[in-house]
């Protein structure tokens, strides 16, 4: 993958600059997290969000669905199987969003290092913005990765999610290497992509062809009279 | 006296309270949501979020850059959502301003209030998600469960008053006294109000149509963005008409804004009190009780009133 | 003949249109341009019918045979003229409809397209003799007329709804039989009163006189009270007032579409008129209660026949509501929903003060309207698709947008919401019960609008939103011949909705027509003592707030995108085209947990109980006169009955 210069350069009159600076600033005190508990991880979660940590005080709150989270949190090893689940979450989420790895197995498969079913390192599959590293880790790490995480949003300087779109054939073909040519989420990447105007120079390539090629069509139901 | 008022109001000013009152209620409205949150916090033994946590959510929700909508009416049923209550909000007096309840009524707020369920449970249905559509046929089933007590209760109250002019009933409380307020008169329908009210705001044990561990939420389910963020607005808007309904109807309203103010925090607060120790009904259980004690208590209520 | 032509007032050309109307639609038969003639005719009588609301006053027709000796005469006043507009107006619109496309594909189906045609406008004539008959033996000439006729445009469509109509017409036979027994009874009396007060014989049977006649006392008053019942039983059954309500909602929702969106509108309505016309221009003093306390030695007041109707209007508004949310059809439900509503108008008049009787009779309009937009909306959704069974449809919004804004303002207006007309009619019961105090019959009310609620949104969820069926990919909208009365009773419901004062001028003719109080109203609704509403005011401010809010969101918020159906939330799992991802069966199931075990088919029970008892004594009868040595039974049954 070619690494991508993030562009902290904020665009536009000073007006909607300001307006940038107050969304950033919300965007990094207000995170709602959708935790997609695969392993042992999970146990760590609930000390972090009741008394004993409260990450409410973060402003960071659990949510249900991947429309309404900003962050992706994974919490342990990752099978193939999984990983399918894992990507069609993600692309269901809406940007800005952040993807946050727990536990060694999701750094580079951990203990399962050696199973031919689970996927080793997630950041082939996805625009990774954090990992917390240990086997598991202490709540504390947890709170202290969301620390960094909202330092990082409010310099702004976790533009991960662009990158999705920007080298979605990188990520697609990684993806199709491990579940076939036939791949597709009901999600319409590249679509989104055009229509918010963050094409790049790696979205499209060789593998997306191999995408349009096998793709079920995702146009939207057009109202029509 | 209804011809006086009429008259006496000039457009100016009357515009001017139309655009201020929206307003003022989903500020104070957002801070009810830091107040709710606040409690649930406490309760649990917790610090909870800080001051402009409310602001923050909705800005951000307003702020994000990627956002999926159904289809035109799932655009709608969120305006209709934030729209219906901005309007209702006009028909709800607070000191110093009437904006149009004298064109309204205790009736037509009651049934205007309805409008943004209406809008959310079309933008809800378009969204095609059986998550949603579960959730509004439970949200609307538990409207017709605290909606009956809540008629009783209107109807006490308008009858006690010989109006269904909110201004009327306000200004008949605060000339007489703390001795004419609602609570104290009719204690029995300010009773059944408060269960109303936790039905009302869709707190535990009666919040079986959010079930986020069900039905993901149920309405929510594919809310992204600003249709959250919407969302998140009429939670705000719907804290406010609930408490200074209460307010209104049963403790005199507020003859200054500091004086509304508390009252409707502490009335707020009781629902959040009581939510965060409870687990949740299952539908028909929740229509049965709603059914059973609210009705009575407020039937009773209605019969003491002279 | 030529005096006779120039001397036409407006209600004779009115009879005469329509009577011309009715000989077009049987004499033409080239189909196609009867559809258009008679729509113009019908636009001809709307004008006529608007000439005469603008003018005023009573209008009595040249048209007067004379029956047995009894004269019998036709005078439209205020009240008989809101209900002709109300029907003409649904008959031109539902004319409208099946004038262009709809009709074309009913002939195309081989079936007569001159038969609806024909029996629709004969519908209207009867109707208007109806509603314009100023005695009681034109009343029950012109009742018998209109129930054959509504009998014939129901039956039209064979099958089921052929059955339904049988079963309508028993209902119907039995309600004239009352109807007539009364009219018999005071005919035959009069005739001997009219001596002694000294009226003019001929005229014997026109609504004053025999209301003069209860007053002078020529019946006493329990046989007042019999006749009132009997007359209200048999109008009753007419207007699906419980528990006569059995056969309305099947006869209406299995009637050919456009046909069944006019019955829906106004032909129950008839009912309630001609109840009008008992309760308060024959039997007012009794409806009130007063004469009884004067004549009965103890206290009546408990028990009125106003609070009796007005107990039975809050249970014919419960009953049928909770039925129709149970329905899986949306025809069914709409006409379910139609006798429901009617509970609501007979409430608002029963309450007799100025805001009750007004909103019950402005509810009657507003009704006409919603209903015929909504029966026109599924007649749509019918034509495209096939069907009405709400778990075979479904997410129809994107193909047939303007059906969906038809069936969702007519929704809202039947759930009785602002801004649109239904909730003006319903705001006026509601105070009107308030100020009379009257706890249990406006909770009942409000338990009938929330119910309403409920069942609509299952109605509009089930067949336009949620998930879109792969065999309706291809749907398209209806078209304008189709779309435009749809629109204009859309655009009418919301118009009426945000200026009730125009529909009130019409109530308020009609009110003083019969003696009701007149409510004080303007443009914008009413006011009154104790609370008054505004609907320009309260819509302009409910419109501003959309406004407000569409800004807010469209502009403060950011870009969206429209996605796939499929790119939908399902914890995770992946959708294909082939799985159904929608929820539409047993739509309150929680609710339905809870009062399911509450429905328990009384009323069918009732029916069935009755039928067999009339089975048992057919049978009994039958063995009697089928024995050997009959005759002589029968000579001596007809010596008793001579002796």
């Amino acid at each position: 993958m070619k690494e991508i210069k993030v562009e902290n350069r904020r665009e536009g009159n000073i007006l909607s600059r300001v307006f940038d600076e107050l969304n950033e600033f919300c965007r990094a005190r207000s995170l709602f997290i959708l935790h997609y508990c695969t392993g042992c991880g999970a146990i760590e979660l609930p000390p972090v969000m009741t008394s004993r940590f409260d990450m409410e005080r973060l402003g960071v709150q659990p949510m249900v669905t991947p429309r309404q989270a900003d962050i992706l949190l994974i919490t342990g090893y990752v099978s193939i199987k999984t990983l399918k689940r894992v990507m069609l979450t993600y692309e269901q989420m809406g940007s800005p969003k952040y993807v946050i790895g727990i536990c060694s197995c999701t750094v580079n498969g951990g203990m399962y290092w050696q199973s031919y079913a689970t996927a080793k390192k997630l950041d082939e599959y996805m625009p990774v913005d954090l990992y917390i590293a240990g086997c598991m880790p202490r709540p504390e790490a947890i709170i202290s990765g969301l620390r960094s995480l909202i330092r990082n949003i409010e310099l702004g300087e976790s533009n991960n999610w662009k990158k999705y779109y920007e080298n979605y054939d990188y990520y697609l073909g990684n993806q199709q290497k491990l579940f076939g040519d036939e791949w597709q989420t009901p999600v319409d990447v590249i679509g989104e992509a055009e229509h918010y105007g963050l094409v790049g120079e790696g979205t499209y390539g060789e593998h997306t062809e191999i995408l349009q090629r096998v793709q079920q069509p995702l146009k939207p139901l057009e109202m029509r009279l | 006296m209804d011809t006086q008022i009429f008259t006496e109001i000039s457009l100016s000013e009357i515009l001017v309270e139309l655009l201020l009152m929206p307003v003022i209620a989903f500020l104070v409205g957002l801070v009810m949501v830091l107040w709710m949150r606040k409690i649930g916090a406490r309760v649990q033994r917790r610090i909870g979020p800080p001051l402009f946590q409310p602001l923050y959510d909705v800005v951000k929700l307003f702020g994000k850059k990627t956002q999926v909508s159904h289809g035109v009416v799932h655009d709608i049923g969120i305006v209709m959502a934030m729209g219906g209550y901005i309007a209702a909000e006009t028909l709800l007096p607070v000191p110093g301003m009437n904006g149009i309840a004298v064109y309204g009524g205790i009736i037509t707020l009651t049934y205007l209030m309805m409008i943004p369920s209406l809008g959310l449970a079309l933008g809800v249905g378009q969204c095609a998600n059986p998550n949603g559509s579960i959730g509004i046929s439970r949200a609307l089933t538990a409207m017709l469960a605290y909606d009956i007590p809540f008629v009783i209760i209107v109807f006490g109250v308008a009858f006690h008053h010989e109006t269904t002019n909110l201004v009327e009933i306000i200004t008949q409380q605060q000339q007489a006294g703390i001795a004419s307020w609602g609570a104290v008169q009719n204690p029995l329908l300010a009773l059944a109000g408060l269960a109303t009210l936790q039905g009302m705001l869709g707190k535990q044990p009666f919040e079986i149509y959010i079930a986020p561990a069900e039905i993901a939420t149920g309405p929510m389910v594919e809310m992204s963005g600003k249709y959250l963020g919407g969302l998140f607005v009429m939670q705000a808007f719907q804290l406010y008409t609930a408490a200074v309904l209460y307010v209104s109807l049963f403790l005199g309203g507020g003859e200054s804004w500091f004086e509304l103010l508390a009252k409707s925090f502490v009335v707020v607060s009781i629902p959040m009190m009581i939510a965060f120790v409870f687990p949740r009904y299952r539908t028909e259980d929740l229509v049965r009780l709603f059914w059973k004690w609210p009705v009575m208590i407020g039937l009773l209520g209605v019969a003491f009133v002279g | 003949m030529s005096e006779f032509l120039f001397e036409l007032n407006m209600l004779d050309s009115l009879l005469l249109l329509s009577a011309v109307t009715v000989a077009i639609a049987i004499l033409c038969r080239v189909e196609y341009i009867s559809g258009g003639v008679v729509t113009l005719l019908y636009l001809a009588q709307l004008v006529v019918v608007g000439m005469m609301i603008s003018a005023g006053g009573v209008f009595s027709s040249h048209l007067t045979p004379q029956l047995f000796g009894y004269e019998l005469g036709w005078l439209l006043d205020g009240l008989g003229l809101y209900f002709t507009l109300i029907t003409v107006g649904s008959a031109l619109l539902a004319t409208l409809y099946m004038a262009g496309e709809w009709g074309r594909r009913y002939r195309e189906q081989g079936k007569s397209f001159r038969a609806l045609q024909s029996l629709l406008a004969l519908n209207v004539f009867t109707m208007q003799l109806l509603l314009a008959s100023s005695d009681l033996l034109s009343l029950f000439i012109s009742w018998e007329l209109a129930s054959w006729a509504a009998f014939a445009l129901m039956a039209l469509s064979g099958g089921k709804g052929l059955k339904a109509a049988l079963h309508y017409m028993i209902y119907a036979f039995s309600g004239a039989m009352l109807v007539f027994a009364v009219v018999a009874w005071i005919a035959t009396t009069a005739v001997t009163a009219a001596y002694q007060l000294d009226i003019n014989g001929a005229g014997i049977l026109q609504f004053s006189s025999v209301a003069e006649l209860m007053q002078q006392g020529i019946f006493t008053i329990p046989e007042q009270l019999l006749m009132l019942t009997l007359l209200l039983i048999g109008f009753g059954i007419k207007m699906g007032l419980l528990p006569f309500h059995l056969w309305q909602a099947p006869a209406y929702a299995l009637s050919i579409g456009p046909a069944g969106a006019f019955l829906g509108a106004i032909s129950s309505r008839l009912g309630l008129f001609a109840i009008i016309v008992v309760l308060f221009k024959i039997f007012g003093s009794i409806t009130d209660g007063s004469i009884l306390q004067s004549s009965f030695g103890f206290e009546f007041a408990s028990v009125t026949p106003k609070t009796l109707l007005a107990w039975i209007a809050v249970a014919t508004i419960i009953f049928p509501t909770f039925v129709a949310m149970r329905q899986n059809d949306a025809r069914h439900l709409l006409a379910w929903h139609g006798i429901g509503q009617g509970g609501y108008m007979l409430l608002g008049l029963v309450m007799m003060d100025s805001l009750g009787s007004a909103g019950g009779l402005l509810h009657v309009f507003n009704h006409a309207t919603y209903q015929a937009a909504l029966f026109l909306a599924v007649t749509s959704v019918i034509y495209r698709t096939g069907t009405a069974d709400l778990n075979r449809l479904g997410g129809l919004v994107v193909r047939m947008p303007l059906s969906f804004m038809t069936l969702l303002i007519g929704i809202i207006g039947l759930a009785g919401l602002p801004p649109m007309n239904g909730f003006v009619s319903k705001w006026l019961v509601y105070r009107s019960l308030l100020d009379q105090g009257e706890l249990l019959l406006f909770v009942g009310a409000v338990i009938g609008t929330l119910g309403t609620i409920l069942s609509v949104y299952k109605l509009i969820h089930n067949m336009f939103l949620g998930s879109l069926r792969k065999e309706h990919e291809e749907v398209r909208e209806v078209s304008w011949s189709m779309l435009t009365p749809m629109l204009i009773l859309s655009a009418l419901i919301l118009l009426t909705g945000l200026f009730p004062g125009i529909p009130l001028q019409w109530v308020a003719q009609g009110l003083s027509a019969v003696g009701l109080p007149v409510a004080e109203f303007n443009l914008g609704g009413v006011m009154a003592d104790g609370g008054s509403l505004d609907m320009v005011i309260v819509s302009m401010v409910l419109f501003s707030g959309f406004g407000v809010a569409a800004l807010i969101f469209y502009f403060v918020g950011g870009k969206s995108k429209r996605v796939n159906p499929l790119d939908n939330y399902a914890g995770g799992h992946f959708l294909y085209a082939s799985n159904r991802y929608h929820y539409s069966n047993n739509f309150y199931a929680g609710l339905m947990h809870l009062i399911k075990p509450w429905y328990k088919n009384t009323f069918q029970r009732l029916e069935r109980v009755v039928v067999t008892l009339l089975e048992l004594t057919a049978e009994s009868l039958s063995r009697l006169y089928m024995r050997p040595h009959s005759n002589q039974l029968a000579l001596i049954i007809v010596v008793l009955l001579l002796w």
